[in-house]
């Protein structure tokens, strides 16, 4: 079975968080979902039920850090659309349309949601455009008949869910889909062996025309910190009184 | 001069970074208070490639030059929180890796060097001795060729890695009569007859890192675990020990710029008489000179690696490294406890134990004053 | 705008949800007429509560093929009733119903798709959209080009609707089950009744994170402080992690976002996934034992303390109150 790991290059969102960090200058690093879903790929391969595990990124030359990171985890093969730009989700589903026809597995698995887009639709918008059942924010997968069918577990609003679908199929990673293992010194060593391949949308067939711009961006109004109280009872007073919550 | 890192460099480092702080903090409060060493970190560094930096690739390490392994061990201090790991971590790549890469038989190399990089096996040396500290080649410790054996007796303190190491470095004399000339090391395996490594030392700082006083009583260590020549262990110490001079303390650079971002957050966080304290000009000076002071040993570092990569008389910049570090780090953690007031003095704000550790960083490798010493004979007088 | 706006409505166990009644707002913003859509199956009771919010019609899907929310079979229908209404905007909410068929119909009509949209309005002619990124330490204004789009609104930004006195028409979609997609199969749910209210919907929300130890812990402290004052239970990713909650719990960046009156932060400490999750609350209170937690940047009242102790004193207090 082969399986087809579409990921993302974004900011690392720890790096971003942690104010006054080292002063170097902002590093990339593949989306924490898309990490996950790479990380079950390899898994259901260690296991035996997979023979071949590709990523697929979009991006510039800058992001080869993060396909040999992919690779560094035990990824066997890349490929690498060039393209800088910025691409809202159902671009980026057209232009994977077109790679997953060309390489035919029997699983697309990727993160449910970019973490700088927090879009949270490639994944369905694939699924849609190649009429493949899906299965979104998965925490469990498992293969059934021969890998005819996948159950998989959901992670909805109400609690979990329970689905199965037909191969092949598109899946989208939660949270507690696993833990990723780390890149390993000797893994980035290996990664830096296999092969990358470079295409572009031309080469494909895909036009890229901006359904979405992005006018404008700005930091929401900051919440300011309130005060400190001392007690419960000053807590009690305060909502009461002053904040007239209760 | 080239400051910038390689993009390999670069991703060796991020690489580094994000596995320490991912996988190695975790229990450090309690695990200090109770002197434990966490195995699992260890076994995890190995497997993610740290303990075999520096090791050629055909024994099962990673072959990477010296200013890469000083720059990854200073990313590893910085985002990892154990020093006392980090500690465990340095005395066996320094003292036990090290002179097996160096003075390794082709046997020994094959038998050691893919354990001791993949964090299956622990190694370290037993040098010092009650009697003999900085003046190390006093050693008393002997070592009698006796048919295809060696047979040791004496003992050993201070031996760090002692309680949990497979194979130990030992240095002893095969011949008092010759004096220095005589001193010899030996490979001992922990399970050698007439060895104790059990008599742990409890210590102010890098407690997660166990030691021990070690005894050899009649212990018998086979002809074949001789560690270069008869005779030639102050020449093998003395290159190993320009090693460990040098690298010791990358990662306390990195615990130094761990420590100046935490004193920075929280001289703007705390505020006292309406302002935040960093406003007021004696606790900015002090960030200052600690600015400075990683600064400055974050550039002796390097170039001590780069030095080291390019040619083999490193003697003078690997003590004036392990000087001014040493003395940078144990600055910085005293001023960091003083920029955090009360809280700097509580365990669980992770200041106080900072100073615990870096303490023991003017003891080790060579005390600061022999430092000084060796700095003052080196430099024309 | 021209065209009409297209609703997806949804819905729970026989019972509407009320929040996604807020994309009406969001339709009115868009200046076109809107109609609503029900997919599923023995819709008659929840269509007659739909039929007094001024839609140009209540469009219904009602078949046994629709029983569970299966995104390939959604999906289609979605696509069909569109196309039969001349819809050119489809409306949804951030839900995890929403969030798993919306895209996928999105793609079949060609249209770009922005989620969890907050605000919409008009600039010199051109609608624009706002939404947050990067956890919601960031909002972008967006333009959407095209001539159909669909959006995700994030329902607590958008105002509850008002009803009319009108009855809007009822519009049938016709089903053929054999054409539906076949590929997902439907096997369990997990079914957890609760007296309290919806954790999207509730007034007052307790969160706790994983310094409350173990469930039994977890369930008595936050619990306990929920039902004091009749609210609902939310969990960091943290405690959910740990077993400490079930999923459904999760407020954040990628769990629930929540904007109650009053938020209760029980031992967490403020990572900013969390905090997208919270903001938006009128009145936060956090309880934590370090006084350096980044959740008292943003608490509206702070208190540093050990929680073990001072939930079971405010619980008294409160009861008192």
């Amino acid at each position: 079975m082969k399986i087809l790991v579409p990921f993302k290059s974004v900011l690392d969102p720890y790096e971003a968080a942690a104010p006054g960090g080292s002063g170097a200058t902002a590093k990339s690093v593949i989306n924490p979902f898309d990490e996950i879903a790479i990380e079950e790929a390899l898994r259901i391969r260690e296991r035996g039920e997979a023979t071949e595990i590709v990523g697929l990124t979009i991006g510039p030359a800058a992001v080869d850090e993060q396909v040999r990171a992919a690779m560094a985890m035990g990824v066997d093969r890349a490929i690498r659309v060039d393209d800088a730009r910025s691409l809202d989700p159902y671009t980026v589903a057209r232009i994977l349309r077109v790679l997953v026809e060309e390489e035919g597995p029997q699983v697309v698995l990727m993160g449910k949601q970019a973490v700088d887009d927090d879009s949270n639709q490639t994944g369905q918008m694939l699924a849609g455009l190649l009429g493949w059942p899906q299965a979104t924010f998965i925490s469990k997968v498992e293969f059934l008949e021969n890998k005819t069918r996948a159950r998989c577990t959901r992670e909805t609003d109400a609690g979990l869910e329970v689905i199965e679908v037909n191969l092949p199929a598109v899946m989208t990673a939660d949270l507690r889909l696993n833990e990723p293992r780390y890149v390993s010194l000797p893994g980035l060593m290996k990664a830096r062996k296999k092969p990358i391949d470079v295409r572009t949308c031309e080469q494909l067939g895909v036009k890229v025309q901006p359904l979405t711009t992005v006018i404008s961006t700005a930091r929401p109004p900051k919440r300011c910190a309130g005060m400190r109280v001392e007690s419960v009872e000053q807590l009690v007073l305060k909502l009461k009184e002053e904040a007239k919550v209760l | 001069m080239d400051f910038a890192w390689s993009d390999q460099q670069r991703e060796l480092l991020d690489a580094v970074g994000r596995f320490a702080r991912e996988q190695l903090n975790y229990d450090v409060i309690e695990n200090d208070r109770n002197a434990v060493f966490n195995h699992e970190a260890w076994k995890k560094c190995g497997e993610f490639g740290i303990q075999g930096l520096l090791v050629p690739t055909e024994y099962g390490g990673l072959g990477q030059d010296p200013l890469t392994t000083v720059a990854a061990l200073e990313r590893l201090g910085y985002a990892c929180k154990d020093n006392g790991l980090l500690f465990s971590i340095n005395a066996h790549m320094w003292t036990a890796v090290i002179p097996l890469v160096f003075n390794g038989t082709e046997a020994q190399k094959r038998k050691y060097l893919p354990g001791l990089c993949d964090g299956s096996l622990i190694g370290g040396n037993a040098m010092s001795e009650p009697n003999s500290g900085s003046d190390a080649f006093a050693l008393g410790t002997t070592a009698t060729r006796q048919g295809g054996k060696y047979i040791l007796n004496g003992s050993k303190i201070f031996c760090t890695n002692g309680p949990i190491a497979d194979v130990l470095v030992v240095f002893a004399n095969v011949d008092k009569s010759r004096g220095h000339d005589g001193i010899t090391a030996l490979l001992v395996d922990k399970d050698a007859p007439g060895f104790d490594a059990s008599h742990k030392i409890e210590k102010m700082g890098v407690r997660t890192s166990p030691m021990a006083e070690v005894f050899f009583e009649n212990c018998e260590v086979p002809a074949e675990n001789l560690l270069g020549k008869e005779g030639g262990g102050t020449f093998l110490f003395t290159r190993s020990m320009t090693w460990e001079r040098g690298c010791i303390l990358a990662s306390a650079v990195g615990s130094m710029q761990r420590l100046l971002e935490k004193c920075i957050r929280y001289a703007n966080e705390r505020k006292q008489g309406g302002q935040s304290i960093g406003k007021y000009q004696l606790v900015a000076s002090k960030l200052v000179d600690m600015k400075l002071r990683v600064e400055s040993s974050r550039h002796m570092l390097y170039h001590y690696g780069w030095l080291a990569g390019h040619r083999k008389a490193v003697y003078l910049e690997a003590a004036m490294t392990k000087l001014h570090l040493a003395e940078a780090w144990v600055k910085c953690a005293e001023d960091a406890i003083q920029i955090h007031g009360g809280y700097g003095y509580m365990t669980e704000y992770e200041v106080e134990r900072e100073l615990r550790d870096a303490i023991g960083a003017k003891l080790y490798s060579g005390t600061s004053e022999i430092q000084r010493n060796i700095i003052a004979s080196l430099i024309g007088l | 705008m021209s065209g009409t706006t297209l609703i997806l409505v949804e819905h729970e166990r026989g019972q509407l949800k009320r929040p996604s009644l807020h994309a009406i707002n969001a339709a009115q913003r868009l200046g076109a007429d809107f109609a609503l859509l029900l997919l599923g199956q023995g819709l008659d009771e929840m269509t007659k509560s739909l039929l007094n919010y001024g839609a140009s019609a209540v469009v219904i899907a009602d078949d046994a093929a629709l029983a569970e929310p299966l995104a390939d079979r959604s999906a289609a229908v979605i696509a069909q009733a569109f196309k039969q209404l001349n819809a050119t905007s489809l409306l949804g909410t951030s839900s995890t119903y929403s969030k798993d068929i919306l895209p996928r119909a999105a793609a079949l009509l060609d249209a770009p798709m922005l989620t969890d949209v907050l605000a919409i309005e008009e600039q010199e002619g051109v609608t624009t959209y706002r939404r947050p990124i990067n956890a919601g330490s960031m909002l972008a204004t967006v333009q959407l080009h095209g001539e159909r789009r669909v959006l995700g609104i994030r329902a607590s930004a958008f105002e509850a609707p008002a009803t009319v006195a009108e009855s809007s028409p009822i519009e049938k979609i016709a089903i053929d089950p054999a054409s539906l997609p076949n590929g997902t199969r439907f096997v369990s749910r997990e079914e957890r009744v609760s007296d309290r209210p919806d954790l999207t919907e509730a007034r007052v929300v307790i969160g706790g994170g994983r310094p409350l130890k173990d469930k039994e812990t977890f369930d008595r402290l936050v619990g306990g402080l929920a039902d004091t004052l009749g609210g609902a239970i939310g969990a960091t990713r943290a405690a959910v992690d740990t077993g400490l909650a079930p999923n459904d719990y999760q407020i954040g960046q990628t769990g629930k976002v929540i904007a109650p009156d009053l938020y209760i932060a029980l031992g967490i400490s403020g990572a900013i996934q969390h905090l997208a999750g919270i903001k938006d609350s009128r009145v936060i209170v956090a309880i934590n034992k370090d006084p350096d937690a980044p959740i008292f940047q943003m608490a509206t009242y702070g208190l540093v303390g050990d929680l073990h102790q001072i939930v079971p004193q405010l619980i008294t207090a409160l009861q008192g109150a």
